[in-house]
């Protein structure tokens, strides 16, 4: 049996109360020969993996060579996305592929979403205490 | 101006102004404490794609093509 790995939630916003904290979870993704180290919000309200535009340069994308066209529902819809896939490795946890709605946004976080961070890995919050685990779930989409 | 002698000339006011007038009170106080309020003429970006079930089944099928590959 996998045993989940625990982490904090982020520091709360200047100035803000404690209601600001958010569950940001450190992610490796892998393409190609790039690796970068980023982190994630976990979004359990958003359908999909959303990649900023900036992140996915950063990880060696070229958006003229992806050519799956998403389309994303409220703020993010005005902005054209292509889908991507990428390997996203989560402590010392197995890599997993993770599909991406690729936006051109540049001001969002990372989002990881329903399809298919949520299909790859069970999270529990324990949102009194500011923080969350998470572990595996060994399925596939 | 005191608030004395307001009063008679907010009463009347058509009730319309008089709704108007509380919300510029409000908006001016919390402005004064530093309390962020939404404003009706502002545009607040929701980030999070909710049932963005197109997008779901397009990455669905990009996940199931790329992990069929030998």
């Amino acid at each position: 049996m996998t045993t989940p790995v625990r982490f904090a939630y982020d520091d709360a916003v200047a100035g803000r109360t404690d209601g600001s904290r958010l569950a940001y979870l450190p992610i490796t993704l892998r393409h190609a020969t790039q690796v970068l180290a980023v982190v994630g919000l976990l979004d359990t309200g958003s359908t999909v993996n959303v990649l900023p535009y900036s992140l996915g340069l950063q990880i060696g994308l070229v958006w003229e060579h992806q050519t799956t066209p998403v389309q994303l529902t409220g703020s993010l819809a005005r902005l054209p996305a292509r889908g991507v896939i990428v390997s996203g490795q989560v402590a010392s946890f197995p890599p997993v592929d993770l599909a991406f709605a690729w936006t051109q946004a540049t001001d969002v976080p990372m989002i990881l979403g329903q399809v298919n961070f949520f299909m790859e890995f069970d999270v529990c919050f324990f949102r009194s205490q500011a923080a969350f685990e998470v572990k595996p779930t060994g399925e596939g989409p | 101006m005191s608030l004395t002698e307001l009063v008679p000339a907010i009463r009347m006011l058509p009730r319309a102004d008089k709704l108007r007038l509380m919300q510029f009170l409000v908006i001016d106080l919390a402005q004064e404490e530093g309390i962020p309020l939404l404003s009706a003429d502002a545009e607040y970006p929701i980030w999070t794609p909710l049932n963005a079930f197109d997008a779901a089944d397009t990455l669905l099928q990009m996940l199931q093509t790329h992990q069929a590959k030998p």
